[in-house]
């Protein structure tokens, strides 16, 4: 059970900012709250009582999204159902449907925030792969008195352990940066016990855009969950395969090397027979889907 | 291989009817009330089998009437007689008698009056759906003036009944013995597909053939059948309570998996008829025997996809997989030896 | 507590409540606005119970701090529809049956409407796909994903409003698809399931629960608890009058641990307090102090010479063993041509019905301890509390609530003596409602157990005799145990005749959670192990599954394993049925899929892969309702 000693809704960035900043020990951010209230439960925190709840829902700054270049930032308070009903965002960035729609299920993405998702820093997190695929940078924010003082980090440095995060202490995630793929063909693949509401046993992201002659891999981008103790962008085998032709075989090459790259502390097993198919299952997807991209380009052209 | 395996597996399985190795009992009351309505006393409710329902409609049938002109109530012990307890597929069987019963009790009452008053034999009437009518006549008046007319008479048609199934109890030493009156059996076919990448197993179809006995609604039937498989498939592949030195792990549904709309087959039923002959009804169950046949056919269907044989539940995807690695560890080994 | 003023409009009316902005919407609906409709299945989001809309978007509202719908445009199950009325989605739950216990319903009805919404076209697999985050334990979601394919047809004009009609009866009400009667409240919402029901001046419970498997307990401590402002009474096994002890065969049980505790989870105390939230903290200013004694976790350990004894009366941690004899096995095993010999084992598995274990307790004006519970045997219920409770038994009253989900998981009065307790001691009705995780860890699991096989047959697959020993955790209390290891015996061979046979099943004390009374009690364990090995026997003999099933099955005036003679045997006719109606291609079970020509026709289903909603154009998408 779940009590809070005062429960705050800020409607602006400086007015979360001050109240984070002055916060008592214990105090607690409030994105979607799809994680905090299961926390304070019997078996994980049970009844926990915090002295201030800073909800952060309602903060104006944290909405909406804007396309800058190759780039497209996406307010805190992006909630994973926009990559389902944005058909804009779902453009740019191809893969996130395919994520968005095994996260959780459809009422949960209604409130749960991709920025919740990646703070939480959870080994199986979904949201983490293809947001690293994705090269995912962080704004974050602190209140520094009577302005606020931002800074950016790649999402890749800011996790660091299970729960664990480079997020200083007063500041909060202001927006995430993803890069634009337009024209790429993208896959989620996830394996768990049954086919909603599943924690990811495993998770990988993939991204594939073709050269003009739809044969060879121009741009790959690869991401694994579940694996480790951190999610893992795949540089190696990501620039194995750019520039070479799309074939099962040299897939199927690369994708045997990921089994190595496991370092769960359980399963690992499991983990390690799982990955490679896996992999390759993702960029075959991908790289199919890439295919379909550009041949409805070309008709349209 | 390739990714996607398909195979089918079969399972049968027999099941007794209502209490074991006792005799069991039930008791009701019944009453034909104003309006030519019903009440139906007993002493349990609704645990979601639909039971309500059955009652209400052998009363009606009993007492000529529609089911929604029944009344059931009270699952009460200071206020209604000793249904006992709901489970062991026994309320169809046991509370279904002696609703059943109770009913013709009542019915006997309203109908001695109706047919002194139409200078009939009793046994010519007939009741259904609200209507009553003496056969080879052209009498005939609705329930509700039936009633009417019996209670100006003097008589309140009620009626109780009491139904007892004679299970015997086994001997101490080689348990011989006649543990129910009644038995039903079962089989079922499963169609699985094993994605031999990620050792998950979806269940693609189920065919479930059961002898109910009698069938009473058969879309209640259906219902208990659909319910009863997709509980033995979260057994066959994905529930597992665990602790670990007494301490549960599995202490919330984030831990313990039950399956979703997204795991369950396409199911087909198929009722098969084989009425109990000790019974006024001559129904029999289904709750707990529709799910006995699941996870063997599941687990059956796995080998006939991928050739492993899972002896231990449940067939979790990293079970799947680690029986195949083995069987092709196995198969290399044997390649090289003959090599 | 904090407060603050909420302002909502609530079903198309404004509400305005002085209220705790941090609790949970679910909270707030239910206990300040009495909308009850929304249910609490499990308190973190993994259910769909608790689903309303909030501005026109389903949520779980049991993962919504009150706050969040400030000024918000919420909907529940009580406002789909006007009092008395049915919506189409309603009417078509009501017609396919889609409702059993009831207690998924209105969340499913809910996830039902948001989808027809947003996707009214929506194909079977994105109707699965989008009622993805509901959970239902009694249905197997076919009839629920029946209606709401049929409501969706009605609502674009693809079917007649007149399929939702009922059908007409013909000469008969047996045999006939009468629909539930009991659907219209489960559909709207209205049924008050027992945590639904209050009473005035009611107190509410909370338990404390055993952090040990094992240990004596040296002290209880109750006065800091009992002081807290709020609390009503403490209640400890010290308040049993009468003989402590309930099971369904052996009442081995007490109503709280008296002297030891026997598994984690297991009751310790209870407060009864003006609040659950008071309840909660008083129960952590009960001083127990323990000394922790070794624990059994494996049913192997328990029966070893010199292991701790669980309970005094049964020195050999033994709860119950049955022995079948049938036969001379000796002579059976001599004369088949094929032994074999393997070894099965299931799982514990938990109930989950959707209604996690609630109840509310008084005492009526003619001195009657009342409960009010979703009881599976109130009968029994009422005889063991009277001896609890030491009070003749026409002053125990048990009335059976609407059970949301039973499966035999509520046969175990687990809770009920400590709301009569409760009751007695403040003179005022008390209610308690079990967190999910407190049903999981305090309520009996499906017997887990491990089956060693061994079968003879004849080369043309007739089974001549079979050894068959089971053992089983019964874990800390008897339970049902005794009663699911006679039925395990009984049926253990399966609906085969066997002319010899040997079959052992006992199960044993342990400190692992207790095992009890579920769907198929023992049978399903029993009849995994026997089916397993007659496909086993039939590859290895080169058989159609079906065939070796038949040249064993039990036929009228065959002996069962116990003797019976039986007077009718209705396994030819199933077996046939299955057979024809899946149009099984016959063959031995030897990894046929890969040849097989009977695969993927009428019956089956796609796989899924996630992402049907793909599949729909998103310029169809219209408001329904």
């Amino acid at each position: 059970m779940l009590t809070f000693d005062r429960y705050e809704m800020p409607a602006t960035l400086p007015e979360a900012l001050a109240l984070w900043a002055d916060a008592p020990e214990g105090a607690r951010l409030v994105a979607g709250a799809t994680d905090i209230l299961p926390w304070a439960r019997e078996g994980r925190a049970g009844d926990v009582d915090l002295p201030l709840g800073i909800d952060l829902s309602r903060v104006a700054e944290l909405q909406g999204h804007e396309r800058h270049g190759s780039r497209v930032r996406l307010g805190a308070n992006t909630v994973w159902q926009d990559f389902l009903d944005d058909a804009q965002l779902a453009r740019w960035l191809p893969v996130m449907p395919h994520c968005a729609v095994w996260f959780a299920d459809d009422q949960i993405r209604q409130q749960a925030t991709l920025a919740g998702n990646l703070v939480n820093a959870s080994p199986a997190a979904d949201g983490t792969p293809p947001v690293l695929a994705l090269n995912g940078e962080l704004e974050l924010c602190r209140w520094a008195g009577d302005h606020i003082l931002c800074r950016t980090m790649r999402v890749e440095d800011f996790v660091t352990g299970p729960g664990a995060t480079r997020l200083a202490p007063g500041e909060l995630v202001n927006s995430v940066t993803l890069d634009c793929a337009d024209g790429y063909g993208a896959s989620f693949q996830k394996v768990g016990q049954r086919r909603s509401l599943v924690i990811s046993v495993a998770c990988v992201a993939a991204l594939v855009k073709l050269d003009e002659t739809g044969t060879r891999f121009a741009d790959v981008r690869l991401a694994l969950g579940g694996v480790g103790p951190v999610p893992e962008r795949l540089r190696d085998i990501e620039d194995r395969l750019k520039g070479e032709p799309v074939d099962t075989r040299l897939i199927e090459d690369a994708a045997a090397a990921t089994a190595a790259r496991v370092a769960s502390r359980s399963r690992v097993d499991y983990r390690r027979r799982v990955v490679p198919g896996f992999v390759c299952a993702a960029l075959e997807e991908a790289a199919e889907r890439a295919r379909v991209a550009q041949r409805k380009e070309a008709l349209h052209a | 291989m390739q990714r996607k395996m398909r195979g089918r597996g079969v399972a049968a399985s027999w099941y007794g009817i209502a209490r074991t190795a006792t005799v069991d009992r039930a008791g009701a009351w019944a009453e034909l009330d104003d309006g030519g309505t019903a009440k139906v006393v007993t002493g349990v409710t609704e645990i979601g089998e639909g039971i309500l329902t059955v009652l209400a409609q052998i009363a009606a049938e009993e007492l000529g009437i529609r089911p929604e002109d029944v009344t059931i109530g009270d699952n009460d012990t200071a206020r209604s007689p000793e249904a006992a307890h709901a489970g062991a597929t026994r309320q169809t069987y046991m509370i279904g008698n002696s609703v059943a019963l109770a009913c013709r009790e009542a019915k006997a009452r309203l109908f001695a009056e109706i047919a002194a008053h139409w200078e009939v034999d009793a046994g010519t009437l007939v009741a259904f759906d609200g209507e009553l009518r003496a056969e080879g006549t052209n009498l005939a008046m609705t329930m509700a003036e039936a009633v009417d007319l019996c209670k100006r008479r003097g008589v309140v048609p009620v009626g109780a009944g009491h139904f007892a199934a004679h299970g015997t109890g086994l001997n101490p030493e080689d348990g011989s013995g006649a543990p129910w009156q009644a038995y039903v059996f079962g089989t079922q076919v499963a169609e699985v597909e094993v994605d031999t990448v990620t050792g998950e197993v979806q269940v693609l179809g189920l065919w479930a053939a059961h002898d109910v006995g009698r069938v009473i609604n058969p879309r209640g039937v259906e219902g208990q059948i659909e319910g009863g498989v997709v509980q033995g498939l979260g057994q066959a592949l994905m529930e597992d309570y665990q602790t670990a030195n007494g301490h549960p792990v599995t202490h919330g549904f984030a831990k313990y998996i039950l399956p979703t709309a997204l795991d369950v087959p396409e199911i087909t039923s198929i009722l098969v008829e084989d009425p109990d002959p000790l019974s006024p009804l001559g129904a029999k169950g289904i709750g707990e025997p529709a799910l006995v046949p699941t996870a063997p056919a599941i687990i059956n269907a796995i080998h006939d996809a991928v050739g492993v044989r899972i002896r231990s539940l449940p067939a979790t995807p990293e079970k799947v997989l680690a029986a195949i690695a083995e069987k092709q560890a196995r198969a290399a080994a044997a390649r090289e030896a003959a090599e | 507590m904090p407060e603050m003023t909420l302002d909502m409009r609530v079903n198309g009316r404004k509400v305005t409540r002085r209220a705790d902005p941090g609790q949970r919407l679910l909270d707030f609906l239910r206990d300040e606005l009495n909308l009850t409709g929304t249910k609490e299945g499990c308190g973190a989001g993994e259910c769909g119970t608790c689903s309303v809309f909030v501005d026109g978007k389903l949520v779980k509202s049991c993962l919504m701090p009150a706050a969040k719908a400030q000024g918000a445009d919420i909907q529940t199950v009580e406002g789909l529809a006007r009092p008395g009325e049915l919506d189409v989605l309603q009417k078509a739950f009501h017609k396919t049956g889609a409702s059993q216990c009831g207690y998924c319903i209105p969340g499913m009805v809910m996830a039902a409407t948001s989808l027809l919404r947003e996707a009214p076209e929506a194909s079977l697999d994105e109707i699965k796909e989008r009622m993805g985050g509901n959970i239902c334990r009694c249905t197997g979601y076919t009839k629920i994903i029946e209606a709401v394919a049929l409501a969706r047809d009605v609502v674009t004009g693809r079917a007649s409003p007149a399929v939702l009609e009922p059908e007409g009866v013909g000469e008969s009400y047996i045999g006939h698809n009468v629909r539930r009667l009991d659907a219209p409240s489960k559909v709207t919402g209205r049924l008050k399931y027992a945590g639904d029901m209050v009473m005035p001046g009611m107190l509410h419970m909370a338990v404390l629960r055993s952090p040990h498997a094992h240990a004596e307990i040296v002290s209880i401590d109750t006065s800091e608890a009992e002081a807290v402002e709020g609390v009503a009474c403490v209640i400890t096994s010290a308040d049993v009058p009468g003989k402590d002890g309930f099971g369904v065969f052996v009442h081995d049980q007490p109503v709280m641990a008296r002297g030891k505790v026997r598994h984690v989870g297991e009751a310790v105390a209870a407060v009864a307090a003006e609040d659950v939230a008071t309840a909660r903290r008083a129960l952590a200013k009960i001083r127990v102090e323990y000394r922790e004694l070794p624990g059994l976790f494996d049913p192997e350990d328990a029966l070893r010479p010199g292991a701790p004894v669980i309970h005094d009366y049964a020195p050999d941690n033994v709860v119950k063993h049955i022995p079948i004899r049938k036969g001379d096995v000796d002579k059976g095993f001599a004369e088949a041509d094929l032994i074999l010999e393997d070894e099965f084992s299931t799982q514990q598995v938990e109930h989950a019905y959707l209604e996690p274990e609630a109840g509310l307790a008084y005492v009526d004006a003619d001195d009657v301890v009342t409960v009010i519970s979703p009881s599976q045997n109130i009968t029994h219920h009422r005889h063991m509390l009277s001896e609890i409770i030491a009070r003749p038994i026409n002053k125990v009253r048990f009335i059976m609530s609407p059970v949301g989900g039973g499966f035999g998981g509520k046969e175990d009065m687990i809770y009920q003596g400590m709301l009569a307790l409760a009751a007695m001691k403040t003179d005022r009705p008390v209610r308690l409602v079990f967190t999910r995780e407190e049903s999981i860890i305090a309520s009996a699991k499906r017997h887990p157990s491990r089956v060693k096989y061994r079968m003879g047959l004849t080369k043309d697959g007739r089974i001549t005799a079979i050894r068959f020993e089971m053992l089983s955790d019964g874990g800390a209390y008897g339970m049902s145990s005794e009663g699911v290891m006679r039925k395990a015996a009984i049926l253990s061979c399966g609906p085969y005749e066997i002319e010899n046979l040997q079959v052992d099943t006992t199960a044993v004390y342990t400190n692992n959670t207790p095992s009890g009374a579920f769907r198929t009690f023992g049978g399903m364990q029993a009849q995994f192990a026997t089916e397993s090995m007659m496909d086993i026997a039939a590859e290895r003999l080169g058989l159609d599954p079906f065939e070796i099933r038949r040249r064993n099955m039990m036929r009228a005036g065959s002996l069962t394993h116990t003797q019976q003679r039986l007077t009718s045997a209705s396994i030819d006719r199933v077996l046939e049925a299955a057979e024809q109606a899946s149009r099984w291609e016959p063959g031995a079970p030897t990894m046929r899929g890969p040849m097989r020509g009977d695969l993927g026709g009428p019956g089956t289903r796609a796989p899924c892969t996630l992402g049907a909603r793909f599949e729909t154009p998103k310029d169809s998408k219209e408001r329904v309702a």
